[in-house]
Formats: C-alpha cells, sequence, structure tokens
C-alpha cells in the first residue's frame, strides 16, 4: 500500500497536478505518527500507511486555500466526511483538492494498546493489520491482539460518506464492520442515566482540567472562522483565564457551534493534554440531531445542514 | 550532607511526616494522565511515572492566579492581595529537567523585574528530585543542554533508585531540614556501600547544539520557516507544556467597581498573541510564529538573560504537539554542516 | 463576583431572570401586559430582540455560565414569524441547546422558549409568573468558581 501511494504522489507531484501532499509519516519513535507534507518527489519515500496514522488531515486543506495550484490529501473513508462538509460549507471548492483515499480497516487506540500490553507506546515498534488482529511488535517480539480489544471507540461504528468522489483510491475504500457488544451512543445515554447532579459534577471535573490551550479548536476542521468568538475583545464573550465558569462556556458554545457539522473524527479528544472526554460532548449533539433531525454530518454532498434548515412539522416542546 | 540511603519502605513514612509539617505535592495519577497536585498522604502519590503532562512550572507560576482583587466604594477604590501561598510547601518527585527548567525561569520572574508572586513560591517551596529510572524515555534529551538526571545541582534533595533504597544527597539548608524530619529512617552510606550503590550510567543520545545559535541566527528569512510551518495548527500546546515557556496574559475578570485582576498563560503561537490595537501584527502568519519561537529558545532568551538554551530536553512537545513539528529535528536541521538539510 | 445574581440560600433569594423577546410578538405582548396592568413578578430583565433567531447559543450559555439564574426566550408562535421562518431556527437550536445544558448537568427548567403573540399579555405575564417561580423553587444558579481561584485567597 505504502508504495502504491508513494508513487502515485511522485507521479502527481511530477504531473504538476499539486502543489503538495499531506499525508503520514514517522515521527520520533516507530508508534509516534505525525503528518508528512511532501513537496518534492525525492520526499515521497516518507509517506506511511497503517492502524496509528490517526488523524484527520482535513484541517490543512484550508490553509492551501491561497495556493494557485491544487493541494492533494490522503483520507481515510472517516476523514472524508470533512470534505465533504467543507465542500457544503463552501469553504473549498472540490476540485482544489486531490483526494486520495485509503481502504482502512481500523485504528488503533494507543491508550487501550498500552493498557492490553501493560507497556508505554515507546516500546511499540510496529503496527500491522492482520484481519480481525493486530500485529504488535514490542521490541523484539511480535503479539497478537484480537482488535475489538484495542480499536478505536469511534471504529466500531465506521461511517464513510455515502458515496464519495475520491480522485484517487489505494484499493477498495468501503466502511470497516466489526462485531461488538456495544452500541454507538453508549457512552452518551450511560451520561444521560445519571441523575442531574452526578452529571453536573461530572462534566465540573472535566472542565476543571481544561487549561484552555485550544488544541481542540485549532485541530478541528469545522472551526475555521477568520476571528473566532473566543478571540473577540469587543464583545469580549470569553475571559482568557481557565476558570472554571469560562471553561464550561467554552467547551459549550464550541459545541453547539459544530452542532451538525462535527464528523466525530475524534481530533479534538485524541489532541486534548488533559485527556477531557469531549468526545461524549459532541456525540450527544449528534445524537440528538440523528433521533430529531434525521441528519448526519458528512455523509451527503447535497443535504441541507440541519441548523440551516427546518420542518414545518419539527419537535416543538415549547408552548 | 554526606550521602545517605532510605529504604523504599520509609519513603512513604518521610512523605508522610513531611506532610504533617507542609503542603505535600507529588505526582498523582487521574484519567492516566500524570499531573503534580497537592496531597494529604503519600498514598495518594504515583512512583510509576516517567514525568508529569503539565510541567511543575505550573506549581510557580500557574496556569491562572488571582493577582489582586479590587472594589469601588464611592470614590475609593480598595485593593485586596492575594496571597500566594497559605503554608510552605515541598514538591516530591521533581525531574531533574523541570529543575533545570526553573533555574532558567528564575532569571525572568526573579532579576532585575521581581515577580513576587514566583518569588514567594519558590522561596517557600523546598525541592526534592527524584532520578529519572534508566533508561529515560526513548524521547528525552536533556543532556544534550548541561543537564544531568543524576545530579543534585538546582535541587534541595535528589533521591535515586538503586534497587532496595533510594540514595539521598541533601545539598542545602532547606533540603537538610527536610531530612533532618525524617531522623531516623536515613542512614549514612558505608564506604563499601558508596561504592556498591550507584546507578546505572545515563544512556541517553546527545544532540549536537555547538553552533547552533550562532548558525540560527543565519536564517532569519531563510525558507526553512515555511515548510517547518506547514504542519504547525496554531494549537499552543507546545507552550502550555514547555518548562521554560512563560508568557502570560493579564485581564480583569468582573466588573469596573468590584473584580479580580488575573493572570493566565498565554502562547506566542496563537494568532493574536502579537497583535496590535492598530490591527498591524509582527508575526501574522505560522512562518514567523514557528521561527520565533525557535529563535527565542535558542537565540533572544539566551541573549536577553545570559544563559544557555533555553531548552531542557524533556521532549515534552514534541510528543505532544498534534502536527508532528519536534524540536530535535530543528536542531538537527539548523545544525547541519552544508546548511539547512532538505526536509 | 460583581454579576452573580443573588444572595446565597435561605430567605431574600430573589431570582434574576433574562428574557429575550422579540420584537413583533412577545415584546408587544410584554407592552400588552404591562398596559393592562397584569401583575407578575418582577424578576425578569427582558432584552428585545428583532426575532427570536437573534439569539445565539453564547447569550444563552454565556447568562447562565456567569450566574444568572435562567434565561427565556420568547417568540412567535411557529408559522407567524414575522420574518417567516425566524423562529423555526429558534425550535430547531433551542431544542438542541436545552438538551445539551441538560445534559452538563444544568437544571432544564434554567432555559425555556415559549411562544407568545402580540395580543397574549395574559400569556406573557402567565409565562413570566411560571417561569419565576419555576426558577426560583430551584435555587441560586451557583456560580462555577470551581477549585481555581475566582476570589482572590481561595488557592
Amino acid at each position: 500500500m505504502e508504495d502504491k501511494l508513494q508513487e502515485l504522489v511522485v507521479e502527481l507531484l511530477g504531473d504538476g497536478a499539486m502543489e503538495y501532499f499531506i499525508g503520514y509519516r514517522q515521527g520520533f519513535e516507530p508508534s509516534h505518527v505525525v503528518p508528512c507534507f511532501v513537496t518534492d518527489q525525492s520526499e515521497a519515500d516518507r509517506l506511511i500507511w497503517g492502524p496509528l496514522c490517526l488523524q484527520n488531515l482535513s484541517k490543512y486543506v484550508l490553509q492551501a486555500r491561497d495556493l494557485d495550484g491544487k493541494v492533494g490529501l490522503l483520507v481515510k473513508g472517516c476523514d472524508a466526511r470533512a470534505i465533504v462538509e467543507l465542500v457544503k460549507q463552501h469553504q473549498i471548492e472540490r476540485d482544489r483538492v486531490v483526494v486520495v483515499g485509503v481502504p482502512c480497516e481500523g485504528q488503533v487506540d494507543p491508550r487501550k494498546l498500552e493498557q492490553v500490553l501493560g507497556v508505554p507506546m515507546e516500546q511499540v515498534i510496529d503496527v500491522e493489520d492482520a484481519g480481525d488482529e493486530f500485529l504488535v511488535t514490542v521490541g523484539s517480539e511480535v503479539r497478537k491482539i484480537g482488535k475489538e480489544q484495542v480499536l478505536r471507540d469511534k471504529c466500531f461504528f465506521c461511517k464513510h460518506p455515502a458515496s464519495f468522489d475520491y480522485d484517487y483510491t489505494l484499493g477498495e475504500v468501503q466502511p470497516f464492520t466489526i462485531d461488538g457488544d456495544s452500541e454507538e451512543y453508549d457512552a452518551v445515554e450511560k451520561l444521560e442515566g445519571l441523575p442531574l447532579e452526578e452529571r453536573r459534577a461530572f462534566w465540573q471535573k472535566q472542565f476543571e482540567r481544561c487549561i484552555r490551550c485550544n488544541a481542540c479548536r485549532e485541530v478541528c476542521y469545522g472551526c475555521y472562522c477568520k476571528e473566532c468568538i473566543f478571540d473577540r475583545t469587543a464583545p469580549r464573550w470569553l475571559d482568557r483565564p481557565p476558570l472554571l465558569r469560562e471553561n464550561e462556556m467554552y467547551h459549550l458554545i464550541r459545541a453547539v457551534h459544530l452542532a451538525g457539522r462535527c464528523i466525530d473524527c475524534g481530533e479534538c479528544e485524541r489532541v486534548c493534554p488533559v485527556n477531557i472526554p469531549l468526545g461524549r460532548l459532541y456525540k450527544k449533539l449528534q445524537k440528538d440531531i440523528a433521533e430529531l433531525f434525521d441528519y448526519e454530518a458528512g455523509m451527503e454532498y447535497d443535504t441541507v445542514p440541519p441548523l440551516v434548515d427546518f420542518e414545518l412539522d419539527d419537535q416543538d416542546p415549547f408552548l | 550532607m554526606d550521602r545517605q540511603k532510605i529504604s523504599k519502605a520509609d519513603l512513604g513514612r518521610w512523605l508522610d511526616t513531611i506532610a504533617g509539617k507542609y503542603e505535600l505535592i507529588g505526582p498523582t495519577e487521574d484519567e492516566d494522565i500524570i499531573q503534580f497536585g497537592p496531597v494529604q498522604s503519600s498514598a495518594e502519590l504515583t512512583l510509576d511515572y516517567a514525568n508529569s503532562l503539565i510541567p511543575p512550572k505550573s506549581l510557580f507560576f500557574p496556569p491562572v492566579e488571582s493577582l489582586f482583587a479590587f472594589r469601588k466604594r464611592g470614590k475609593e477604590i480598595q485593593l485586596e492581595e492575594t496571597k500566594p501561598l497559605q503554608q510552605d510547601r515541598v514538591i516530591f518527585g521533581i525531574r531533574n529537567c523541570d529543575v533545570g527548567s526553573l533555574s532558567l525561569l528564575d532569571r525572568v520572574f526573579c532579576d532585575d523585574l521581581e515577580d513576587s508572586y514566583y518569588r514567594e513560591r519558590r522561596e517557600r517551596t523546598t525541592l526534592i528530585a527524584l532520578a529519572c529510572p534508566t533508561p529515560p524515555r526513548s524521547s528525552c534529551f536533556c543532556t544534550t543542554f548541561g543537564i544531568d538526571p543524576l545530579s543534585p545541582a538546582g535541587s534541595d534533595i535528589l533521591l535515586t533508585d538503586v534497587g532496595d533504597v533510594y540514595l539521598v544527597d541533601a545539598v542545602t539548608d532547606k533540603g537538610e531540614k527536610l531530612v533532618a524530619l525524617g531522623e531516623d529512617l536515613f542512614v549514612s552510606l558505608t564506604e563499601g556501600e558508596e561504592k556498591e550503590l550507584q546507578p546505572p550510567p545515563v544512556d541517553m543520545p546527545q544532540l549536537d547544539v555547538g553552533g547552533l545559535r550562532e548558525r540560527l541566527e543565519t536564517l532569519w528569512e531563510d525558507e526553512y520557516w515555511d515548510k517547518l510551518s506547514l504542519p504547525c495548527l496554531g494549537c499552543g500546546i507546545c507552550t502550555y507544556v514547555c518548562p521554560t515557556c512563560h508568557c502570560f496574559d493579564i485581564s480583569d475578570v468582573g466588573s469596573t467597581a468590584d473584580g479580580v485582576r488575573y493572570r493566565c498563560w498565554d502562547s506566542c503561537m496563537y494568532n493574536d498573541f502579537a497583535l496590535m490595537v492598530s490591527g498591524v501584527n509582527p508575526r501574522p502568519s505560522k512562518r514567523e510564529r514557528t521561527r520565533n519561537r525557535y529563535f527565542h529558545k535558542f537565540s533572544t532568551f539566551p541573549s536577553r538573560y545570559g544563559t544557555g538554551y533555553a531548552c531542557v530536553g524533556c521532549a515534552r512537545c514534541l510528543v505532544h504537539c498534534p502536527g508532528g513539528v519536534e524540536i530535535t529535528e530543528v536542531i538537527k536541521d539548523i545544525s547541519a554542516k552544508e546548511g539547512v538539510s532538505d526536509r | 463576583m460583581a454579576s452573580e445574581s443573588s444572595d446565597e440560600g435561605g430567605n431574600g433569594y430573589e431570582p434574576k431572570i433574562l428574557v429575550f423577546a422579540c420584537n413583533w410578538c412577545s415584546y408587544a405582548g410584554a407592552d400588552l401586559a404591562g398596559v393592562s396592568r397584569l401583575q407578575m413578578p418582577a424578576n425578569c430583565r427582558i432584552i428585545r430582540v428583532m426575532c427570536s433567531a437573534r439569539v445565539r447559543p453564547e447569550f444563552v450559555v454565556t447568562a447562565l455560565s456567569k450566574g444568572l439564574d435562567g434565561v427565556l426566550v420568547l417568540g412567535c408562535h411557529p408559522g407567524d414569524c414575522h420574518y417567516s421562518e425566524g423562529n423555526y431556527f429558534t425550535r430547531r437550536r433551542g431544542l438542541l441547546l436545552k438538551n445539551l445544558l441538560q445534559f452538563v448537568g444544568i437544571e432544564p427548567e434554567r432555559f425555556q422558549v415559549r411562544w407568545v403573540s402580540a395580543s397574549e399579555g395574559a400569556k406573557f405575564a402567565d409565562t413570566v409568573e411560571q417561569v419565576t417561580e419555576q426558577i426560583r423553587a430551584l435555587g441560586p444558579n451557583r456560580p462555577r468558581s470551581g477549585n481555581q481561584s475566582a476570589e482572590p485567597g481561595d488557592r
């Protein structure tokens, strides 16, 4: 797969079909995967692909808007939802991006892997997809780990856009399926089932840890406002100090601003340096929007986002 | 004070005695994260860690702190100062990279422009450093910047794990005072033990930083920064996990009649960090901001404060950067003899 | 802190409720209630907006996070919006926001949306009465200062 990808990128760069290509490469240690910007054919051999290629790279497409030419992007099917949404939200023209789809059979959650292995990620040399399992090389030993033990939560409910117009694919790109005994909104429903006071205590404990580094916002494809509301000084909605009430406001407002646009890529939760389970907050809105308005972000080009739409017979609990 | 030892079983007892007289702060685990926080007893501490995520600079220069409160009563303004500490403190478990960072932060907060909040915290805190488990994490590179993971320099006490016991080096008065609290728990080493009980030597790859600053200073206009800044998201994580970063913002919360003035962390990687009221932004794009970051660490900070490089090799930034920008790569790139390598 | 709404606990707690009323229907309804000399509790502070759809989620979240005890959004009945469609959006947004606030542990009564037309002076008064009592029963909306100092000397 990697060879195919590298050859394709060399070809596309040679043709002048794109100014640079955005993919994945190895970081400071084997298990650390980071974004790779290939500006020259000679760099194409840095590109890799595997179950640790966790990032959703679509955000980078926005900074390429000022280029004369196109930009190339490697996407998993789930990431392609961001492209659909960016086009729908009039943030990019579809033909500015050369989208290369890669078949994905599920990604590894490093935290889960560390727990199952009992060793830190720095000792993991390689992770290879092997059908129902991952082959994990730890030191000189290769261990077989059942996928369901270490799969990222979102991979259990893999969603791709209904039919996406990849410019190139490295194989058949289709949603990954696995038998699991959890339901998509289990974590949300668990919280919904708690008494109000306990829910409040849970979220306050989470928001207290927030240091307002804004990483969740910067990594989110949907946060592209030229001037973010949280940076405005007139009116000043939010103060800088990471006090609990300010943090609460930040997360609630960001969640609602992304309502109907969040594609559940999980980047916000993954990059949070203090491990706030942001996914649960955003998943709650996804659940409500799916149930109330029968809509999921990033699935189709021609559906209207739910918050700029209405039905005459929308649910109306207000008197 | 001569080198002593304390058994692992007794460490907890000593720390509990300390907790009775001081605010004891040490590494705790919550939600898979290691943080330095106050504990009531040693049982709440964890010893199974490489380092904390948020560096212990947060204990001297907190993410948010109130400076003072103000109230207007008629024409009069009443100010109420904040007391930084309620009690003297002991920080247990700090690593030598973070100890090194405090020496750098001291230049900023204690030299010609004294910051009373930081200073009080520094003076009223005793540091018990814990030598790094060998081998250190694969990402560590503190020795590149002259830091020795096994030296007590900069701390008050250094504990080194050598199997069943910790070696104890109390090198300041504050440190000796704490050891005295433990009394019979500490035993001087015999001559034989002095030779026998040695930690394994530190085996850490060392980067070549000779001439780094000089070479960097020739690269201000280089294209290297355009390429380097491409994956940067401007998220600020690097600043928030860096033990030597110290930029802050000050803002008032409340109303003009009744409020609190706060100081909180800020990051030069944000777009609006240097933005001026006139609309002019001296660092308008990621290119300038990324360049600024590395220049600050390797050129402007050393020049301003007469120190070595403002990096302690803790590797937090490169581990946590979502864009994969790695300071070690930057150092190698800049140091490459033929000029900057093609990344 | 200055903008904290009310005294803690016990007697003397009067909830402070923020009301957004749309210019064409609910504000006129409020006017009618006033002109008709209808009695109602005085806890509501009214901000007039041209349409209930003007209310952005940050208005509500900020109000509640800073300590106001409740937020009430009033608009035209669906189908009767002066701008044809505004309140349809309010309806969707309001529902999502209400669910989200409840999800993070904020009592559902603290954020409400009601439809009040220009001729419904009595409904306005009843709504104000009802909502005030519901929110009063909940007690003050504790300002969320957490364990980071909001007041000097806390740390």
